[in-house]
């Protein structure tokens, strides 16, 4: 995948070279080498740290919203759960689609770096892909299988490939066969009774410690004021307190309701592995059936299914 | 709102959300139609069943309310036309979250009563708390403190 780190750097620097473009957001590698953090380029000085390797996980398209501030143009690169967080954002009326550009890069699922066997590597320069494999470059070579080593999210990706970019920089990929059982974990939980259910989630919840890293990375999540910093009045409290806990993720989730592109992105980043994915998905599969299908982040016209209504929708309380 | 959540003594708190042109009215008729209903529920007006964000419900069950329940006009008859339609697809994916979460359906309903239906009003009421009475007082989602 070499070539390709070269054509990202030769796009930024062309990028760089046009008129209004002021900031080309791209990848890095960071202090470790199982990091590739968000690179912010607004001189060809600092193309070379740019680079695209199997741990370029981060979504780059929230920095939008700050960047775009004092920016006029800004170019970045999208993989496909990236481009429906720009959709997203579009939808959102946050950003305006001609003041970005986008750069697509198919991406078959990025590697987790928990699942890595990391013993007795050594210090490791690069990280490459080769074929199904994960070569890891330092004082020795490494390898290991990319299918045992991919982010949960990514063997149920729907759209690897970019759904919006200006340029497609690679060649497209094909979906994976296990992206159709994306609600599995949530049938099971649905059979579970409703004790249960309670036990199973409090046993998550209760290890929250609110960073609110889920809500910082999601790209749903992009009101100016978020209710949880509210004042007054005061939703959310500071106890460490377990129904405080259960009142965040609750009103988290149901805030992205209809909203949520299901990226991941916020399970992802739970330093406390919350399985986060789990509760999104149920309202993405509860809107699907009871609204007809729809897919968050696609088509940036038509509304979300909670901020609109059909006269004939189902009633959905059986009492009344 | 303390609660006492001891077995003997406990009586089910319930807080409905009632709009204001439909249900509290129905409300209202059924006071001056001198019917009766169950003096464990709590009536708080809002201008419409639209209003009602889930931060109202989880803030209910989280000062001590055993069950919630939103009242609204019937579909099609909102005083602001369409507010109750918006209402009817939110609180659908609410109890359907709120069940995935281990909440029972029984403990969060929404009815919709005009101004006119005041014995539904009453009705109700009695049927919601008699609900809440056979599952017990509710400890989940709620603050500890």
């Amino acid at each position: 995948m070499k070539p390709l780190t070269e054509k990202i750097r030769r796009v930024a620097a062309e990028a760089l070279a046009q008129k209004d473009i002021e900031l080309v957001i791209g990848w890095q590698k960071g202090d470790f080498w199982w990091q590739s953090p968000p690179l912010f380029i607004d001189n060809t000085d600092a193309i070379e740290k740019l680079i695209w390797d199997p741990l370029c996980v981060a979504n780059l398209s929230k920095y939008l919203l700050e960047e775009l501030k004092s920016k006029k143009k800004v170019a970045l690169f999208v993989k496909g759960c990236d481009s429906l967080a720009i959709n997203r954002l579009l939808q959102d009326k946050r950003i305006e689609r001609d003041r970005v550009v986008l750069y697509g890069l198919p991406c078959n699922g990025m590697v987790d770096r928990d699942k890595i066997e990391m013993k007795n590597t050594g210090n490791i320069d690069r990280v490459e892909w080769d074929g199904n494999e994960l070569v890891m470059v330092g004082e020795e070579e490494h390898r290991q299988l990319l299918e045992n080593c991919l982010y949960d999210k990514c063997y149920s990706c729907r759209y690897p490939n970019p759904v919006l970019f200006d340029q497609l920089l690679d060649e497209e990929v094909t979906q994976r066969d296990t992206a159709r059982d994306r609600f599995k974990r949530v049938e099971e939980l649905e059979k579970l009774t409703y004790d249960e259910r309670f036990t199973h989630w409090s046993h998550h919840f209760d290890r929250c410690i609110r960073c609110f890293a889920c809500r910082n990375v999601c790209p749903a999540c992009n009101c100016k004021d978020c209710l949880f910093e509210q004042a007054e009045p005061r939703w959310l409290g500071k106890a460490t307190e377990p129904s405080e806990n259960q009142f965040y993720h609750i009103i988290r989730a149901y805030h992205v309701a209809g909203r949520c592109i299901d990226c991941g992105e916020c399970q992802r980043v739970c330093p406390m592995d919350i399985p986060l994915q789990d509760i999104n998905r149920k309202i993405i599969k509860e809107i699907n059936e009871l609204f007809g299908e729809y897919d968050a982040g696609i088509d940036p016209n038509e509304p979300a299914p909670l901020i609109t209504y059909q006269t004939d929708d189902p009633v959905g309380f059986p009492e009344s | 709102m303390s609660v006492a959540t001891n077995e003997k003594t406990w009586e089910p708190v319930i807080v409905a959300f009632c709009c204001n042109w439909c249900s509290y009215a129905g409300g209202d008729l059924a006071g001056t139609s001198r019917m009766s209903y169950a003096p464990n529920v709590r009536v708080i007006r809002v201008p419409c069943s639209s209003r009602v964000s889930p931060n109202f419900i989880l803030r209910a069950f989280q000062q001590g309310a055993d069950g919630v329940i939103v009242a609204g006009c019937h579909p099609g008859d909102c005083h602001y036309i369409s507010g109750n339609y918006y209402t009817r697809r939110r609180l659908m994916v609410l109890r359907s979250l709120l069940q995935y979460m281990g909440i029972e359906p029984e403990r969060f309903q929404a009815y919709w009563i005009s101004a006119s239906e005041g014995q539904r009003f009453s009705l109700v009421m009695d049927k919601v708390t008699e609900d809440i009475r056979a599952l017990g007082p509710n400890r989940k989602l709620r603050d500890a403190r």
